[in-house]
This record gives structure tokens, C-alpha cells and sequence, in this order.
């Protein structure tokens, strides 16, 4: 059964990097209902993504792991529901403001 | 090969004049050091407008770097896999931009699914430029995102050391696969100070191997002393992590048979007494169904490509699965698993050969012996000792025997390839090479020239189909050029076999477009000089394969065979691997 995932990606900051990122959920056909990234405030050569997503279970395991495949990404953690997106979305908003 | 053996011109010396200070270099020297220092002595590749400096940098470097030039980049980056699959290094490509690069594409695809180390260097437009649909420009790195490992785009000189270093490093380490370096024309005209160059040696966020956890192997051995009726797949993970000497001392141990996917011949001697046979939609019958009576199932190595399992939800239900699998993400990707090792193959084989108990299964191997008998009746002996027309699998029955199974047979894709991996005795690892989870049609005769590159002393033969074959011909100008000794066979039933077959079995015998009307292929090869000859009758078979294997030089042979023959056993679409057919079903 679908249902929301809260997922965090921390990832060098390449160009390109969140074209990969959405490159991987795009070939799974997982819906991404929102996503923000962002520079790390201390060092631009980081970076994080939050995606909110609505997939299944099975899906969202598989999808991490080939997340963390890519060569820029350092881990991915994915988390039920979207309670955290917006904790985790506004922290970093936070964080840059 | 004494034209290759003697380097191309010129023979200049690579300390060669200039006027720019000594302690200065381009970007495009940058990089031919860098591949110096990576051990690369071979390149294929095809210039162009964007990447013309780095051709000019080459020119100077002749005595240190081999540069074949192919016919069309596609046979690049096959060469370059060949010449990868044969000796374990990564193939380097050379190509320009625009279409240069998109015509990697086919063959990245084809690293990628089956983990073949290739770096890849393309030219690209003046950096001021990018964006702005210039001649020859396409976006490369977004292109080849979905088919490469890893890619970058470097804009400035001293920016290519760190990129070419990181190539290397992730093209040849975990799982292996293709990488490009795309570098605009400016970096590589750019003056730099020479530097030392130093290899990659880890990534932050990079982590190639697993740290092997003692808990799941010592939970695999377990599993597997207490089975009744354990069975080994093994895949080209053993090939890749050079475990084959683990996995036979394994299997000797603990009496368990192997079966190898299409990409794992060779990882296991086909004259073991404990090898069972080839396993997939054409593989053998007792590998077949026996998948669906073990207990135990240990995958080393295999990803459980839909080829292997056919219908998931019919497949090996009963037993419990051990996945010893470097790659994460293809542990419970296919097929749920009891046990999974996510550690190297080599690696972990070499702990589980001190915590399994020694053992034998010698009635469980009897019964593949049995089932693969029914199949020697059924199949085999008629393939073998046919009456009519030259079937596919005495060709290939004969080049095995003439070989001693010691050859490196490439195939490209079709029947033709299904015959030999049935049928062609492997007994080294790194001898077959073929195009597995892309089936790319054309991949075998460029596959075949860097193939015998890496290894030129050893025999190699491409075995092709007429429809493969027209769709890289192009790359005997190649082998003419270079003089490149392959043996070249065509096994010709002017159709596309495998799709006819399919469309003879499944869509009432409707023909559509897979009729193939050839040339003569012999006086197309003759054409670049290659000897060539056509066999139809079979009493001239042995006699061709014979003067073939005896000659020095390039040589073509074309062998007509049964224009409507079909491949057996046959796992059909959406059956379970219990399903498997041994002869055409009678509706």
C-alpha cells in the first residue's frame, strides 16, 4: 500500500547531482509530491535534498539503496509519513536564513 | 599483429620540442599522463573537431600509448569492453563531441548492466559555449547519467588530473562499470604547471566494498551444513572478484553442484564433476529444474535477471536463499533472501570454506545428471549429429573440440549466442564474452578486436549472426588497418533468429520484418582483405574450421545453417523455470 515517505539525501554538491537524485525516483516511477535542497551552510561542496514521497514500502527500500549507489550521495534515510518533511524543510530553511 | 606490435606513426619520442616553458603542459598532456600512470597502453577511439587537441597531444605519445582507430565510436566503446571482459582493466574510449558522444551510448548502456570497467574521454565544446546549441554540442553528462557509473564535465585543466584519477578509481572498483570525462576544448588547449599525478584512492562518499559481517556468513554456513539438496549459482561476480579458484575448492568441500549464468561461463570448469550446466531461458534442463527442488540456494555473484528466474512468482519458492552480492541494491531487489552476505564474492567464499563442514550430495548431482541426459536425448544428439541442413550447434560443438574450450569466444546476440553458451566447453574464466542484460546486436565483432588486443596471444573467435553482424560490419576496416588476427563466424540463416523463433512460437508463425536479405559476405570481406569462405555442405565443415584456426591472419567464415532451426530447452515468456520446454510444443 502507498503511503508518504519523508526521504533525506546528503550528497557532495555536484553539478548534476539532483538530476541523478531525481533521475533514480523518476525510473521507479515514484511520485515526488515535494522537494527541497540546499547547500550546507558551512560548506558549499555539501549538500542535502528532502523529498516527500508517495510509494510503498518495498519501494522506498529498494529506491534508497540505489540512492546510495550514487557515487555523490554519502546516505540516504527515509523516514513514514510527512510530518518530518516539513520539520526537516524548515530546520534547513532555517539554517540558511 | 606486427603493424600493431610496432606502434603507429610516428614514432616521435614523447620529449618532444616546444616553444612554451618546460614546466608547462596542456590540459590534453595532462590527461595522456594521467593515463600513462593509470597503465593504459591501448585506446579506442575516433577524433573529431572538439577533442582534436588531445589528438594532437597524441600524436607525440605513440611509444607509450596504442591508439586503433575504429570506424565508428559504437565500435569504440565495444572494443573497449572486449578488450575489459579479457583482461580485467578498464577499456579507454576516445571520442568527440555532439555525436561522437551520443554514439557511446548503446554501449555504456551495455557496461553498465553488465559492470564492465570502461573510461570513457569525450571532447566537448569551448566552455563559453555549453548551452548554447553550438556545432557538435549536446549535453553529454545529462545524456549518460542514466548510463554510466559515474560521469563529469571539466572546464578547466588542472581540474582533469583529480577527474581522470577518480575515473579510474570508479570504473575498476565494488562493482565494476563505465565512466565518462567529458572536457571542454579549452581545458584541454589550457597551459598548466606539470604536477605529480596521484591515483584516487577513495571517495568520501564512495564505499566500493562492503566490511563483510562474520554474523551472515556464519548464518549462510549454517544453512548450508544442514541442507539436503544445496545448489551454487554462480554469476559473473566470480569472474569479477577473480574467486574462481574459491568457489571450486567450495564446491569440492562441501559437494555442492554449480550452475553459471550466461555472464558466469567460465567462472566454473564446465569438465568439473560438480558442474551441473548453464541455467536461463536456453540454459540446461536439470539447472533449470532443479532450481525448483533445492533447499538451499546460494546466488554468488548474480543479480536474478529475469533471463535467470523467468517468472518470479514461479521460482524457487521452496528453498531458502543465500545472496552473496557486492552490489546492496540488488539484495532483495528480485527475490526475497533468508540469508544475505553483502560482501565481496572472493571474500566471503574464503570464510565460508572454514566455517562449512566437508560434505557430499553426490544423489543431488546424479539427478542433474539424469535431467541433462533427457535433454542429450532429446536436444542435443540431434543438434550434434543432425541430417539435413548444418545446424548452429555443430558448428559450435566443433570449435569447442578444435579449441579444447581454451579459446575467447565473443558472441553477439541471438540464437547463435544462446547455441554457443550451451554448447561451447568453458573451461578458464574471462573466455566468454558476450553482451548479457543489454543483448546488444553489433557488439561482437568490436568486442572481438579489443579482445584480442588484451590478449593476443591467445585465440579469439566471434561468433556472430548475419543480422548482428551488419549492424558493426564496418570495424573490418578496423581489423584490416591493424591486422588484427580474429576468427571471425557467421552463422547465417538470413533471419533474425531469435525474433523469428519467437514469433514462430508465440505469434502464429508471422514473419514480420525478420526475413534478411545479405550480400556475399565472403567478397565483402575479401573486400578489406580479410580471407574468407563460405560453407554450406558438411562434409567441408571440419576442413574450414581447420584451416581458420590454422591461419596467422584475420580470417572470415561464413556457415549457412537451417534458415527455420530453433533453440531448445526454452524457458518461455511468463513460465516458470519448471516450465522449460525441450522441444516445440505441439499446438
Amino acid at each position: 500500500m502507498k503511503q508518504d515517505f519523508t526521504l533525506e539525501i546528503h550528497s557532495d554538491n555536484n553539478f548534476s547531482v539532483l538530476n541523478r537524485i531525481v533521475n533514480i525516483l523518476n525510473r521507479r516511477r515514484v511520485r515526488i509530491k515535494k522537494l527541497i535542497a540546499h547547500e550546507d551552510e558551512g560548506d558549499f561542496r555539501r549538500g542535502v535534498a528532502v523529498v516527500l514521497l508517495f510509494t510503498t514500502a518495498d519501494m522506498i527500500e529498494k529506491v534508497k539503496h540505489q540512492l546510495e549507489k550514487l557515487i555523490e550521495v554519502e546516505h540516504a534515510v527515509y523516514y513514514e509519513g510527512s510530518e518530518l518533511y516539513c520539520e526537516l524543510s524548515s530546520k534547513h530553511t532555517e539554517e540558511i536564513a | 599483429m606486427d603493424v600493431l606490435l610496432t606502434k603507429s606513426k610516428p614514432t616521435v619520442d614523447t620529449e618532444k620540442s616546444s616553444n612554451q616553458p618546460t614546466n608547462q603542459i596542456s590540459g590534453s598532456e595532462v590527461l595522456l599522463r594521467c593515463l600513462v600512470e593509470e597503465g593504459v597502453d591501448t585506446i579506442f577511439g575516433y577524433p573529431g573537431g572538439a577533442i582534436m587537441p588531445v589528438y594532437d597531444a597524441l600524436y607525440h605519445y605513440a611509444d607509450k600509448l596504442t591508439h586503433i582507430l575504429v570506424r565508428h565510436e559504437q565500435g569504440a566503446i565495444h572494443a573497449a569492453q572486449g578488450f575489459a571482459r579479457v583482461t580485467g582493466k578498464a577499456g579507454v574510449v576516445f571520442a568527440t563531441s555532439g555525436p561522437g558522444a551520443t554514439n557511446l551510448v548503446t554501449g555504456l548502456a551495455d557496461a553498465l548492466i553488465d559492470s564492465t570497467p570502461v573510461v570513457c574521454i569525450t571532447g566537448q565544446v569551448f566552455a563559453h559555449l555549453l548551452g548554447t546549441d553550438a556545432f557538435q554540442e549536446t549535453d553529454v553528462v545529462n545524456t549518460t547519467i542514466p548510463v554510466t557509473k559515474w560521469n563529469i564535465q571539466v572546464t578547466e585543466a588542472k581540474d582533469i588530473a583529480n577527474a581522470v584519477a577518480k575515473a579510474f578509481y570508479i570504473a575498476n572498483s565494488g562493482r565494476p562499470g563505465p565512466v565518462l570525462v567529458d572536457i571542454t576544448k579549452n581545458a584541454q588547449n589550457e597551459m598548466i604547471a606539470e604536477a605529480d599525478y596521484h591515483k584516487c584512492e577513495s571517495i568520501r562518499t564512495y564505499k566500493p566494498t562492503p566490511v563483510l559481517q562474520l554474523s551472515q556468513v556464519e548464518a549462510a554456513a549454517q544453512l548450508i551444513n544442514n541442507a539436503k539438496r544445496p545448489y551454487i549459482l554462480a554469476g559473473q561476480g566470480i569472474l569479477l572478484s577473480g574467486a574462481t579458484e574459491e568457489l571450486k575448492a567450495f564446491s569440492e568441500k562441501t559437494g555442492i553442484p554449480v550452475a553459471c549464468t550466461l555472464l558466469g561461463l567460465g567462472g566454473f570448469p564446465s569438465d568439473h564433476p560438480n558442474y551441473v550446466g548453464y541455467l536461463g531461458m536456453h540454459g540446461n534442463y536439470g539447472p533449470n529444474l532443479n532450481t525448483n527442488e533445492c533447499d538451499v540456494l546460494i546466488a554468488i555473484g548474480m543479480r536474478f535477471d529475469d533471463r535467470v528466474t523467468g517468472n518470479v512468482s514461479k521460482y524457487a519458492k521452496q528453498a531458502k536463499i543465500i545472496h552473496i552480492e557486492i552490489d546492496k541494491a540488488e539484495i532483495n531487489k528480485i527475490v526475497k533472501t533468508e540469508v544475505a552476505v553483502n560482501a565481496d564474492a572472493k571474500e566471503a567464499l574464503q570464510i565460508l570454506l572454514e566455517k562449512c563442514s566437508k560434505n557430499r550430495h553426490q544423489a543431488w548431482i546424479d539427478s542433474f545428471t539424469r535431467l541433462n541426459n533427457i535433454e542429450y536425448e532429446k536436444v542435443i544428439v540431434k543438434e550434434f549429429n543432425p541430417t539435413g541442413e548444418l545446424t548452429m550447434g555443430e558448428v559450435i560443438n566443433h570449435l569447442s573440440n578444435f579449441t579444447k574450450g581454451e579459446a575467447i569466444v565473443i558472441t553477439d546476440v541471438g540464437q547463435h549466442q544462446m547455441v554457443t553458451s550451451r554448447y561451447y566447453k568453458y573451461k578458464n574464466p574471462r573466455t566468454n564474452v558476450t553482451s548479457g542484460g543489454a543483448g546488444t546486436m553489433g557488439f561482437a565483432l568490436p568486442a572481438a578486436i579489443g579482445a584480442k588486443l588484451g590478449v593476443p596471444d591467445k585465440e579469439v573467435l566471434a561468433v556472430i549472426g548475419d543480422g548482428g553482424y551488419q549492424m558493426t560490419v564496418q570495424e573490418l576496416g578496423t581489423i584490416m588497418q591493424y591486422q588484427i588476427p580474429v576468427k571471425i563466424v557467421v552463422l547465417n540463416n538470413n533471419f533474425l533468429g531469435m525474433v523469428r523463433q519467437w514469433q514462430q512460437l508465440f505469434h502464429g508463425k508471422r514473419y514480420s520484418f525478420t526475413e534478411m536479405q545479405n550480400p556475399d559476405f565472403v567478397k565483402l570481406a575479401e573486400a578489406y582483405g580479410i580471407p574468407a569462405r563460405k560453407v554450406e555442405a558438411r562434409e567441408d565443415l571440419q576442413g574450414a574450421i581447420k584451416e581458420m584456426l590454422a591461419s596467422k591472419t584475420p580470417y572470415f567464415l561464413e556457415v549457412v545453417v537451417g534458415k527455420e532451426d530453433n533453440v531448445f530447452p526454452m524457458v518461455p515468456a511468463g513460465a516458470g523455470v519448471s516450465d522449460v520446454l525441450l522441444e516445440e510444443p505441439k499446438d
